[in-house]
């Protein structure tokens, strides 16, 4: 018997396109009978869209967050007023 | 054990004190501002980060550059006059829906363990043993089942809030 979090893994090998002839035909089968088996693919592939979404979120919040840090503390001061100059002596 | 969030932080210090300098000297000269410089060069980390996952480019500080000047250009000529780049792929602006704001709201909040998780295996690439050891498992196999745990956890979330959200993708 197969446990939940398998047939996850499955959906992902299906998605990834990582299943070799013989388990893409049987997955592709199993679809074919299973219609809740097709919506939780669908789901899934939706997901990882979403992660990718998060995780660009995340990577800026740090990233602006960097930039912060550059341009307020007084240890990069050097730093910030090199590149500020370019601005002002325009 | 320095902390994923730490090891990034530095990372990125680092390349802003090396190409950020060149960046906003090249924005200023083409009358740019300094927040036209920011926005540019914050971007063009985005690119190099999801790019360097994949594989380090050589030269990377004047690729990074080069990332900055090109999305400072199509920013100011427009899509016509787009200069292809590696065929780097540069929809890194896309506008989100006020759904999927709500959706990113509610993983940031109540969805965070997994969503950090699964940010480690499928955006940053991480390797397992870092995975295990970053989010505390005893191993390579229980960090995966975890996974695929969690992956399954945000699909089930994803679709429920998709039923609420009338506006939620295509």
């Amino acid at each position: 018997m197969m446990t939940l979090w398998n047939e996850t893994e499955q959906i992902e090998l299906h998605l990834l396109g990582q299943y070799d002839t013989g388990n893409a035909l049987v997955f592709e089968a199993r679809m074919l009978i299973d219609p809740e088996l097709g919506d939780r693919v669908l789901w899934q592939k939706k997901t990882y869209g979403i992660i990718q979404t998060y995780s660009r979120r995340q990577l800026k919040k740090e990233i602006e967050a960097v930039h912060q840090k550059l341009f307020t503390q007084t240890e990069h001061v050097s730093f910030s007023q090199k590149i500020r100059r370019l601005f002002t002596d325009q | 054990m320095t902390s994923l969030s730490e090891t990034r932080e530095e990372f990125f210090i680092s390349l802003y004190k090396k190409a950020f300098p060149a960046v906003a000297k090249y924005v200023s000269r083409m009358g740019g501002s300094f927040d036209e410089a920011k926005d540019v060069f914050q971007d063009a980390l985005v690119v190099y980060y999801e790019k360097a996952v994949a594989a380090k480019p050589a030269n990377d500080i004047a690729w990074l550059v080069g990332i900055a000047k090109h999305l400072w250009l199509r920013r100011h000529r427009g899509e016509s006059q787009n200069i292809p780049l590696d065929n780097i792929e540069l929809s890194i602006d896309e506008e989100e829906t006020p759904s999927e704001n709500r959706l990113m709201h509610f993983l940031e909040t109540a969805g965070k363990k997994c969503m950090e998780l699964l940010r480690g295996f499928y955006y940053d690439q991480l390797p397992l043993t870092e995975i295990a050891e970053q989010f505390g498992y005893s191993g390579v196999r229980s960090a995966t089942v975890q996974k695929y745990k969690c992956l399954e956890k945000v699909r089930e979330t994803i679709k429920e809030k998709a039923l609420t959200y009338d506006d939620f993708m295509e």
